[in-house]
């Protein structure tokens, strides 16, 4: 989402108008309209690209969310009544607490491991590269294949069971269960598939930070622990911030393993709130009213994106 | 409650000056045992991320009948099930699909961008700066959130079981515009200036000093944009529900649902994850310092 900027050469970079020649040569004025027409044909086929399929859309969930909408085309407007469904709609607000409960579940997870992660490979001397790849290789995989090795990992006659039967337990039922279980052998699944990205970054963030620090730290006899908890994850901080924003996002938009794993059950114990948007648009073929579940979703992100840019504007403007 | 130190290096602080020749001082050996400890635990944490790929290879390649993972290992291993899936059904059909919805994505994305990059960030004209506001705006908008308006745009098109349908709408990248900008922004002016000067016209600029100049940043982009269609689950869920427009992703969640044999499942998996490890092994430097530099988003 959010992209580090770094310009090399700030002058030539950020203003080009400051290194471009200062004297106006003859017909500079029919040059700046063949420019303009130049940048204008350039921009051309991502202007129609847009227009169409996000501009338009963009608007057009705003406007659907305000209708009737029928599959073949005829709609009703409604104003702000889908809004008001949705308000007294106990499914909503089950999905809503499904979601916001796998985001619970799900971002303090994929942080600690992530964290961890990379905490361990910043410390290791040798094979960090070996170790690094085989950490990263199922951020390479779908959410749809990661769900499907872990429906069979978490099956009844699967090889988690098949161990926990070996020493006289279970079968448990990880994604028929009880809700939190559920949820939590979901967050697992993408905990799996996801954390190389973000172990990643923190490593990136680690490896900038000055070794001095550390090196003062453990003259004043800290040790690992106590070096970690007061010197390493404070100056890491906008990093676990970066992240944190950025999972939390991903939490949100959980649909994947959800579909191939559980079909939002059991008894809608795992129908998140995209999964709910879903439903209504594509088994309801009740479009306005998912409409306005995509906006409730455009919010949320909106907001935490937000808050991601207003930290990271006063970070960045040195 | 308090925390006690337990780690070896913990118990010996740095600042005690080294005692005794090089190479047996205490910190030396307390370190090489720290590094042994670190490579048993990243060691067990690798058995938790690689595991479950490996257990996939092993379930594809198992005789389908006989007994096997997670109660035996498979005595001994075979190509049938990877054979038959490319021989029953529409496998082959969802995996070209795929293949033409990421490569056709990644090609049509790539060019667009750059051309809109460099007239975002070297052209003045009309429009400029609301047109680059507005595409990095829609990078705020989740695309769950506006899937129900452009499926009925899509399925006002007709593009609804096409391949086409199906692309038209993920060729809109704003990440894309915005990292390729950043990169033809910073080019020096001058690099223009001789360009303009020995008479270069404004499409051999940008074919031959812009696009090999951002080829980098090209390449990134190429795999994720690559992966991200590859892995691509919603969409395709929604605009390709015949055999026609099916992806991968698709045909293997119905595949998952319908009573189709594990290994089955496990071997069209396997083909599926296939191309993602390929261009791993090959870019995995490039993937590494892309993710660490710009923070792309696969």
């Amino acid at each position: 989402m959010s992209i580090n900027t770094r310009t090399r050469n700030p002058l030539a970079g950020r203003h080009p108008e400051l290194t471009a020649p200062q004297f106006k040569p003859f017909g500079a004025k029919k040059a700046r309209s063949g420019e303009a027409l130049a940048g204008i044909l350039f921009v051309l086929p991502t202007l129609i690209i847009f227009g169409l399929f996000k501009f338009l859309p963009i608007f057009g969930a705003g406007a659907m969310s305000l209708t009737e909408y029928s599959l073949n085309g005829d709609f009703e407007f409604l104003g702000a009544d889908n809004y008001v469904r949705l308000a007294e709609d106990p499914n909503f607000w089950q999905s809503l607490r499904v979601t916001f409960l796998y985001v619970a579940i799900f971002v303090p997870f994929i942080i600690a491991v992530s964290l961890a992660g990379a905490v361990l490979l910043d410390k290791l001397v040798r094979f960090t590269g070996t170790f690094r790849a085989l950490l990263f290789i199922p951020y390479l995989s779908s959410f749809v294949m990661a769900g499907i090795i872990w429906t069979w990992i978490f099956s009844t006659d699967g090889p988690l069971n098949a161990a926990l039967g070996s020493l006289g337990m279970g079968p448990i039922p990880f994604t028929s269960g009880p809700q939190l279980l559920v949820l939590l052998s979901l967050a697992v699944v993408s905990v799996w598939k996801g954390f190389g990205y973000s172990m990643l970054i923190f490593l990136a963030g680690l490896k900038a930070q000055p070794a001095e620090v550390h090196e003062a730290a453990r003259i004043d006899g800290a040790g690992a622990w106590k070096s970690f908890w007061y010197v390493t994850l404070p100056l890491l901080k906008p990093v676990v911030f970066f992240v944190l924003v950025i999972e939390t996002i991903v939490g949100f938009q959980v649909f994947d393993t959800i579909y191939v794993m559980t079909g939002g059950g059991p008894a809608r114990a795992s129908h998140s709130l995209i999964y709910f948007l879903f439903d209504e648009g594509f088994k309801f073929f009740d479009f306005g009213y998912a409409s306005a579940i995509g906006v409730v979703l455009f919010v949320i992100v909106l907001i935490l994106s937000l808050i991601q840019q207003r930290f990271f504007e006063g970070k960045d403007s040195k | 409650m308090t925390a006690t130190v337990s780690t070896p290096a913990g118990r010996h602080p740095a600042g005690r000056p080294a005692q005794g020749p090089a190479g047996h001082s205490p910190r030396r050996n307390t370190e090489k045992r720290r590094q042994r400890t670190l490579t048993w635990v990243l060691a067990v944490i690798s058995l938790f991320t690689v595991a479950p790929l490996i257990a996939v290879a092993v379930l594809a390649l198992s005789p389908a009948d006989a007994p096997t993972l997670p109660y035996a290992l498979p005595s001994s291993l075979t190509l049938d099930n990877i054979v038959r899936i490319f021989n029953v059904g529409e496998f082959p059909l969802w995996l070209w699909n795929s293949f033409l919805y990421s490569a056709v994505s990644v090609v049509v994305v790539l060019l667009t961008a750059s051309m809109a990059a460099y007239a975002l960030a070297r052209k003045r004209f009309p429009g400029r700066n609301a047109l680059l506001w507005a595409i990095i705006a829609t990078m705020m908008v989740p695309v769950q959130a506006t899937l129900i308006p452009t499926f009925i745009l899509i399925s006002k098109m007709g593009g609804v079981n096409t391949l086409w349908g199906l692309i038209l709408p993920t060729l809109a990248n704003a990440q894309a515009i915005f990292l390729i900008r950043q990169f033809v922004r910073d080019m020096p002016e001058e690099l223009f200036d001789a360009a303009r000067i020995d008479g270069a016209g404004e499409w051999r600029t940008f074919w031959q000093i812009v696009l090999p100049l951002i080829r980098p940043v090209l390449a990134t982009l190429a795999i994720f944009v690559f992966l991200w269609h590859w892995n691509d689950l919603l969409w395709p869920l929604v605009v390709g529900q015949s055999d026609a427009a099916r992806t991968l992703t698709v045909g293997l969640a119905t595949l998952n649902t319908e009573t189709a044999s594990t290994s089955n499942v496990m071997a069209a998996t396997l083909v599926s994850f296939i191309p993602c490890l390929v261009i791993f092994a090959l870019l995995q430097k490039h993937i590494v310092a892309s993710i660490t530099h710009s923070g792309v988003k696969g």
